[in-house]
């Protein structure tokens, strides 16, 4: 078990920068998402701190140690890869007693226990004879994780190790590693472009732009107040719409305005969450509400997925299939929403 | 992966690349130096420098004229093998043969049998209802030997290009030579280009079967190299191997340009 | 559709047929030919008659068991070192190993008679470090014929280990080092089983082309280190006993066939 420290961390590949001078502190037990978009360098922060590659500027320590020239081998850290990276011509059994062969833990005896519990762990216990070829994806993800596990490392990395399976199995695994975490508690990092991992599995999440850290903190935090436009974009989908606020008040189009009392003057974007939108035929006292006009209405199955039009502005929110008005293309309404789920940025 | 490499191991690679860059340019290199020799024998390095062997064989009746007829020959069998050879190539890729694999293996297995034994053969074939060898034989034994590689690169280039487009062409009403014009033969032309390549290379080079084959009128650059290598060479033969290795650079750039090579290197 | 395919593959087809089967059967034909209406296997009970022929059969097979082993030791860490290069050393590499391929076969060997040759590249070198006098001639030896035709060969062993190993997961290197493995652990652990199969290939490969090879062996052995390749030419030109000649080259065929077919086997294994 241990923290990891990361100070002024940079790495250019050619004339491309990706990642920018990010200083990050994880504390030792903590269940870190790196979370963003393909390209923000969440995978490259995870592979510096694995010595898989060599940062240009910055430092990395580890536990307390500084680690930032030291080969990956002799890190001791467990990672995990997207594609599982078996080892094909070894059997299960193999592929989990390879980290302890190479770092010498234990007698040959000692390495079999071992495997043997690894194996009852992750609940795969007659499978140490097979090859990775004959387990189902499912298993040859328990395999992966088993034997980045094995070798008691201080952190586990994980590289989008869900990002492979379907739906269900998905769900299922993301349980498993909420427990195996609250079981171990193992300072583990993982990376991530699902909002939804991120947000289940993690208590800190740094999310991720261009190189940088866009914002960093607890899954609700980050939710409920996320500290830019692209914050708010990533995570759930948030309607953001450009206003201009003059002495406590939004305009959102002309005619068309909302209270806004704590807002500074200017040019700003008032976000909206889908979930937080409401459709009435009349607006209520306790709501903000807006008129609004409806463009769309999409059947997903338990919800009905809205697009309507405010003023120049195209919003979409969810409402419930079984709400008693049916909403049609054309029909007048109002949009409300409860004053503390605005939010101004 | 450019993390954490020991030094141990990158010295050792370094000096293996120098290891082997030595031990394949050598020869090449040997050669191309004792070109330039001022000398009247091979030896090296030379005593003095001088650009006469090339003007020597620039002269010669012997050498020019195997070098024309090499060229000839070249010219003849990569037509012949891209005719050939483009369409055995097309029917394995495109269309669903029963045995495909066979077929393959079959078109590709003049590169594994020994060209020793083709030599045989064809001498003894071309001796016994021929009357003995010809251009035309050697044609044919060329033809042979570079068949492989035109039906590898087209067959490659075209298992890799988009089969839908063909599909597309023939539903939208296209008879066949405006498939084969306007999306087949496009589609293969860089597999065409590489293969013209490798067979021109290959049939300029060849030594074996044109030894076999060699009759009076029936000589090729290669071989009269060779003849000369089995007495005492003077820097003439140098030259001449310069000046073939320089066509093959040549031709290698020109494929580069117009194909890119490390579509070829596979 | 059919017919297509047909028509397409029959130039193929025809030219193989009489340009390819035909004269390999007329060997073959030959080989028992033992006169006028006459079929036996006393051609190739003449290879038996003394011990010479036995004894060029057996430096092919060992020359070309020590030239597989040359280009194996030499070819697979080249192939590991051009599979992890980047950018330009690959490329270069990759030119490095390609070019030499593409000149004649003649020609490398003419320049190896010139470096193995009395007072050539090698035995200057060699003066130099009082290692061997100026006068030290590898010509006309069986290591001069080794160290010429592991050179025309080795392209083709790194190639094909190279291409096996490119099909090698990426990961699977990274995991490894991930694990505790150091760079050689990495490589005897994991690389190298992952790529026998296309060690054993490209040995194969080799294998059957040493064997079969004339050139370098006649230049630079000379007929006095006569290689199976070599007999055949001079029973077909010199000795004119062409029926003796078709069982030599049928023996050739036969040794080759035999690594060949293993060959073939693995690449079709493998995806051709």
């Amino acid at each position: 078990m241990a923290d990891v420290v990361v100070d002024g961390l940079s790495k250019r590949f050619g004339a491309t920068s990706a990642l920018d001078a990010v200083s990050l502190s994880i504390s030792d037990g903590s269940f870190v998402a790196l979370l963003g978009p393909s390209g923000c360098g969440k995978t490259t922060f995870l592979r510096l701190l694995a010595g898989l590659e060599t940062p240009s500027a910055g430092r990395i320590r580890i536990g307390g140690i500084d680690v930032t020239g030291l080969a990956p081998e002799r890190r001791g850290l467990g990672m995990m890869f997207q594609s599982y990276a078996l080892f094909p011509h070894m059997t299960v059994a193999e592929n989990l007693r390879f980290p302890l062969r190479m770092r010498r833990v234990g007698s040959r005896e000692e390495q079999a226990s071992r495997v043997g519990e690894a194996l009852r762990l992750v609940r795969l216990d007659e499978l140490g004879a097979r090859f990775p070829r004959e387990l189902s994806g499912g298993q040859q993800q328990r395999v992966a994780l088993a034997r980045a596990l094995i070798a008691d490392p201080p952190v586990l990395l994980l590289d989008e190790p869900l990002s492979n399976l379907d739906a269900q199995l998905r769900k299922d695994m993301q349980v498993e590693l909420i427990e195996l975490h609250r079981k171990i508690g193992l300072t583990t990092v993982l990376v991530t472009h699902d909002q939804d991992e991120a947000l289940s599995l993690a208590d800190v999440v740094v999310l991720m732009r261009a190189g940088r850290i866009e914002q960093i903190g607890s899954p609700r935090d980050i939710y409920r107040r996320p500290a830019t436009i692209f914050a708010a974009r990533f995570l759930g989908g948030a309607n953001v719409i450009p206003v201009q606020i003059a002495r406590g008040v939004a305009t959102l189009a002309p005619g068309i305005t909302v209270p806004a009392p704590s807002a500074p003057d200017g040019a700003h974007h008032l976000v909206l969450r889908q979930e937080d939108l409401r459709l009435r035929a009349a607006r209520s006292d306790q709501d903000l509400a807006v008129p609004a006009a409806i463009v769309a209405v999409a059947f997903h199955g338990a919800s009905l997925r809205v697009v309507v039009q405010v003023g120049d502005q195209r919003v979409a929110l969810q409402v419930s299939a079984d709400d008693a008005a049916t909403w049609r293309a054309g029909d007048l309404a109002q949009l409300c929403w409860r004053r503390e789920a605005a939010v101004f940025l | 992966m450019a993390g954490g490499i020991s030094l141990a191991a990158r010295l050792l690679a370094v000096l293996l690349i120098l290891v082997v860059s030595v031990f394949m340019l050598a020869p090449l290199a040997v050669v191309i130096v004792s070109s330039f020799s001022a000398s009247e024998f091979l030896i090296f390095p030379p005593r003095g420098w001088s650009l006469r062997w090339y003007a020597e064989i620039l002269a010669s009746r012997a050498y020019l004229d195997a070098a024309w007829f090499s060229l000839q020959l070249a010219v003849v069998v990569t037509i012949l093998a891209l005719a050939i050879g483009t369409p055995a190539a097309i029917a394995i890729t495109r269309h669903a043969v029963p045995g495909a694999e066979i077929i393959s293996g079959l078109f590709l297995s003049p590169l594994v049998i020994p060209t020793i034994l083709l030599g045989t053969g064809l001498l003894m074939m071309f001796s016994r209802y021929a009357g003995g060898s010809s251009f035309w034989a050697l044609v044919a034994g060329h033809v042979i030997v570079t068949l492989p590689y035109v039906v590898r690169t087209v067959a490659a280039v075209l298992a890799r290009a988009d089969r839908a487009a063909e599909e597309a062409a023939r539903v939208m009403g296209a008879p066949w030579w405006r498939r084969y014009w306007h999306v087949v033969l496009p589609q293969a032309r860089p597999g065409i280009a590489a293969g013209a390549f490798f067979a021109f290379n290959v049939s300029f080079d060849e030594a074996v079967i044109a030894l076999f084959l060699r009759t009076p009128g029936v000589e090729t650059l290669p071989l009269l190299i060779y003849s000369k290598l089995e007495f005492s060479p003077d820097p003439s033969v140098a030259a001449a191997a310069t000046l073939m290795i320089l066509l093959t650079i040549v031709l290698m750039v020109a494929l580069d340009r117009s194909v890119g090579l490390d579509r070829v290197a596979a | 559709m059919k017919r297509e395919a047909f028509l397409l593959l029959m130039p193929g087809v025809v030219v193989l047929g009489f340009v390819f089967a035909l004269p390999v059967a007329q060997v073959l034909l030959l080989a028992f030919d033992e006169g006028p209406g006459q079929i036996g296997a006393a051609n190739f009970s003449k290879l038996f008659v003394d011990s010479y022929y036995p004894l060029v059969a057996e430096r092919t097979i060992r020359l070309a068991s020590l030239i597989t082993l040359v280009t194996a030791l030499l070819g697979v860490p080249l192939a590991y070192v051009m599979y992890r290069a980047q950018g330009w050393i690959r490329s270069a590499l990759i030119v490095l190993i390609v070019l030499p391929l593409m000149t004649s076969v003649v020609i490398r060997t003419f320049g190896w008679l010139v470096i193995l040759g009395r007072g050539g590249l090698l035995a200057r070198t060699l003066d130099m470090f009082g290692l061997a006098p100026r006068n030290f001639s590898l010509m006309h030896t069986e290591t001069g014929i080794v160290l010429a035709l592991a050179q025309v060969l080795l392209p083709f062993m790194t190639l094909t280990v190279l291409a096996a190993m490119s099909r090698i997961e990426r990961n699977l290197e990274e995991a490894a080092r991930t694990m505790g493995a150091g760079i050689f652990a990495t490589l005897w652990h994991v690389v190298l089983p992952l790529a026998r199969p296309g060690i054993v290939s490209g040995s194969l490969l080799v294998f059957a082309l040493a064997v079969s090879s004339f050139v370098t062996p006649m230049l630079v052995g000379g007929v006095r280190l006569p290689v199976l390749a070599g007999a055949v030419y001079q029973q077909m030109t010199s000795t004119l006993d062409w029926p003796f000649a078709a069982a030599q080259a049928t023996l050739l065929l036969a040794l080759a066939l035999l690594v060949i077919l293993p060959y073939a086997r693995l690449a079709r294994a493998r995806g051709g």
